[in-house]
C-alpha cells in the first residue's frame, strides 16, 4: 500500500470511527449529513490536516465526489485568484486553533470559480484538545457579483458626478469672472460719468449751466452709492435702505462743512429686493436733496431722517426746519418730477405736511413679502 | 499737501486732481502703471498717494502700496473692489470705494489731510466714505 492511500485509508478509518462512536440513529449526524448546508469536518492530528468527513452538500458545491475529497487538505479549492493574503490568515487561525470567517475565492473540481464564506471552528475534546476542525461553506457569489455591481455602478456614477462637477464649476468660475468683469466696468463707468459731468462743470463759467450739471451729478452720484451697497451684504438679492440713507446723508451734509446743521438719524435695517434699490435710492436722495436746496445748505437747521417697518410698511420720513431761502424753480420742479415717478414706479404714497416750523415729508410702501 | 495718483484711467485721475486741487492741494504726478508709480514716489517723495489697485500692468496696486509703506509715505487706496485689498491693507490707512461721490471724497479728504498733519485725530471721526484699515480702526 502507498503512502498516499495510506493516509487516504487514515483519513476514511479516522471519518468511520467519528460516526461509529455515535449512536445509529444519531440525529446531530443525521443532519450534518442531509443539510443543504456544505461541512466538512477535517483531523488535525493527522498529517496535512486531511478531511476525513464531508456531506452531500459540500461534494455538490465543490464538484468533488466525497471519495475524492476524504484524505485531501481543504487547499485542493485554491486557484490562482484565491487572495494569498486570505489563505495566510485561515494558516494563522488553524495553526492558533482559532474560528476563523472569511470570504475567499475559491475552484470547482471543473475549474470554475465561487465565492466562499467560509467559517472554520475548532472542536475540543474534554482535555481541552483541538481533536477536529469544523468548517461550513456558503456559495456567496451571487451576493459579491451583486456587490461588484454596485461597487463598479457607484463608480461609474461617480465618475459621471465628478465630470459634472467639473463642469459645473468651470461654466461657474467663467460666470464669476464676467460678473466681477461686469460689476467692475459698471463701477468704473458710473465714476467716468460722475467725473465726466464735474470736469465741464468745473470749465464753465456760466453758473446755471454749473448748476445743471451738478444736478444730474447728484443723481448719478446717489446710483453709484447704490452700486457700491448692491452685492455686499451676504444675501445679494437684498438691498439696505437704511445703511444707504446713513451714508448719503452723513456724505451730503458732512461736505456742506455748516456747524449749524443739526442730523437725527433714526434707521432701522430694512431689506428691499435689489431691483428696488435704484427708485427708493432716488427716493431718499431727493428727499434730503430737497431739504439741501431749499435752504440746509444756507441758513443751517434741523433734519431727522427716519427708515423703518411701520405696520408692514416700509416708512421714509424726513422733517427739516429749514428757513426757505430763494431757490431754483427748475430744479424744485426737476426734483419733484424724479420723486413722484420713482414713487409711481413703487406705487408708494408721498404725503408731506406742515407742524409748526417742521416740515415733513413721508414716503410709504409695502415690504416685499408682504405685498404678495 | 503734496499728493500722488495712481491710477489707469485717465479720466477719472484728471478729476482727482482738479478735486485735490480745489481742495488746496498739490498734485506732484499721476502714475498708470506699477513702476512708473514706485519711480514717481522716489522722485518725489510726496506726503499722500492714492492708489488704484487694477493698474496697467494689471493688479500691481498693491505692490506699489507696500512700496508707498516702505517709504513711509501714506496713502490710501482707490478700488471698486474692496475685497482685492489684503488683510493687513498692505500699510495703507484704508480705502475709498469707487465709484466715490464727490461728498464723500471731500470728507475722506479732509479727514486724511488732519490725519496726516495733526496728532491725536481719532480714527472713529472717519466719514463713511473711508473703510479704515484694521490696524488704524483698533
Amino acid at each position: 500500500m502507498s503512502q498516499d492511500s495510506q493516509s487516504k485509508q487514515d483519513a476514511r478509518d479516522a471519518g468511520q470511527r467519528l460516526v461509529e462512536s455515535r449512536v445509529s440513529e444519531d440525529p446531530f449526524a443525521a443532519a450534518f449529513k442531509a443539510t443543504r448546508m456544505p461541512m466538512i469536518i477535517t483531523d488535525p492530528r493527522q498529517p496535512d490536516n486531511p478531511i476525513i468527513f464531508t456531506n452531500r452538500a459540500f461534494a455538490d458545491l465543490t464538484g468533488y465526489s466525497i471519495d475524492e475529497l476524504i484524505g485531501r487538505n481543504c487547499r485542493l479549492l485554491q486557484g490562482p485568484g484565491s487572495d494569498p493574503e486570505k489563505i495566510n490568515r485561515i494558516r494563522s487561525a488553524i495553526a492558533a486553533q482559532e474560528n476563523i470567517s472569511i470570504d475567499i475565492l475559491n475552484y470547482r473540481k471543473d475549474g470554475s470559480t465561487f465565492w466562499n464564506a467560509l467559517y472554520i471552528s475548532p472542536v475540543r475534546n474534554i482535555q481541552n484538545e483541538v481533536i477536529y476542525f469544523f468548517a461550513s461553506q456558503l456559495d456567496v457569489t451571487n451576493v459579491k457579483n451583486k456587490e461588484k455591481e454596485l461597487a463598479e455602478a457607484r463608480r461609474m456614477a461617480e465618475k459621471l458626478v465628478d465630470e459634472r462637477t467639473r463642469d459645473l464649476k468651470a461654466a461657474l468660475d467663467a460666470k464669476t469672472l464676467l460678473v466681477h468683469e461686469v460689476d467692475h466696468r459698471v463701477k468704473n463707468n458710473l465714476l467716468t460719468i460722475a467725473s465726466l459731468l464735474k470736469l465741464q462743470a468745473r470749465l464753465t463759467t456760466d453758473m446755471t449751466v454749473a448748476g445743471t450739471l451738478h444736478s444730474v451729478l447728484d443723481r448719478v452720484e446717489a446710483l453709484s452709492i447704490v452700486q457700491r451697497k448692491l452685492f455686499t451684504s451676504e444675501d445679494v438679492a437684498r438691498f439696505d435702505v437704511a445703511e444707504f440713507t446713513r451714508e448719503l446723508v452723513v456724505n451730503v451734509v458732512g461736505a456742506l462743512k455748516r456747524d449749524d446743521i443739526v442730523v437725527t438719524l433714526d434707521l432701522s435695517p430694512v431689506l428691499v429686493p435689489a431691483v428696488k434699490a435704484s427708485p427708493l435710492s432716488l427716493i431718499v436722495n431727493e428727499l434730503v436733496g430737497d431739504a439741501v436746496r431749499r435752504g440746509l445748505k444756507d441758513g443751517g437747521g434741523r433734519i431727522d431722517v427716519t427708515v423703518k417697518r411701520l405696520n408692514g410698511h416700509f416708512l421714509i420720513r424726513v422733517d427739516d426746519t429749514v428757513e426757505t431761502v430763494d431757490f431754483d424753480r427748475e430744479q424744485q420742479e426737476f426734483g419733484r418730477l424724479v420723486l413722484e415717478t420713482c414713487a409711481k414706479q413703487l406705487r408708494a404714497r408721498i404725503e408731506r405736511s406742515m407742524e409748526g416750523d417742521i416740515n415733513r415729508v413721508e414716503v410709504t410702501l409695502m415690504v416685499a413679502g408682504e405685498e404678495e | 499737501m503734496r499728493i500722488m495718483i495712481v491710477e489707469d484711467e485717465a479720466l477719472l485721475a484728471l478729476e482727482l486732481e482738479s478735486e485735490l486741487q480745489s481742495a488746496g492741494h498739490q498734485v506732484v504726478g499721476h502714475a498708470m502703471a506699477s513702476k512708473d508709480a514706485m519711480n514717481l514716489a522716489a522722485q518725489t517723495m510726496p506726503d499722500f498717494a492714492f492708489v488704484d489697485i487694477h493698474l496697467l500692468d494689471g493688479p500691481s496696486g498693491i505692490d506699489v502700496g507696500r512700496h508707498l509703506h516702505e517709504l513711509a509715505i501714506p496713502y490710501v487706496f482707490v478700488t471698486g473692489n474692496l475685497k482685492r485689498i489684503p488683510e493687513d491693507f498692505a500699510g495703507a490707512i484704508g480705502a475709498i470705494e469707487k465709484p466715490y461721490t464727490m461728498s464723500g471724497l471731500q470728507n475722506a479728504v479732509t479727514f486724511l489731510e488732519t490725519l496726516v498733519t495733526a496728532e491725536n485725530v481719532p480714527i472713529s471721526s472717519a466719514p463713511p466714505s473711508l473703510v479704515v484699515a484694521p490696524a488704524f480702526a483698533c
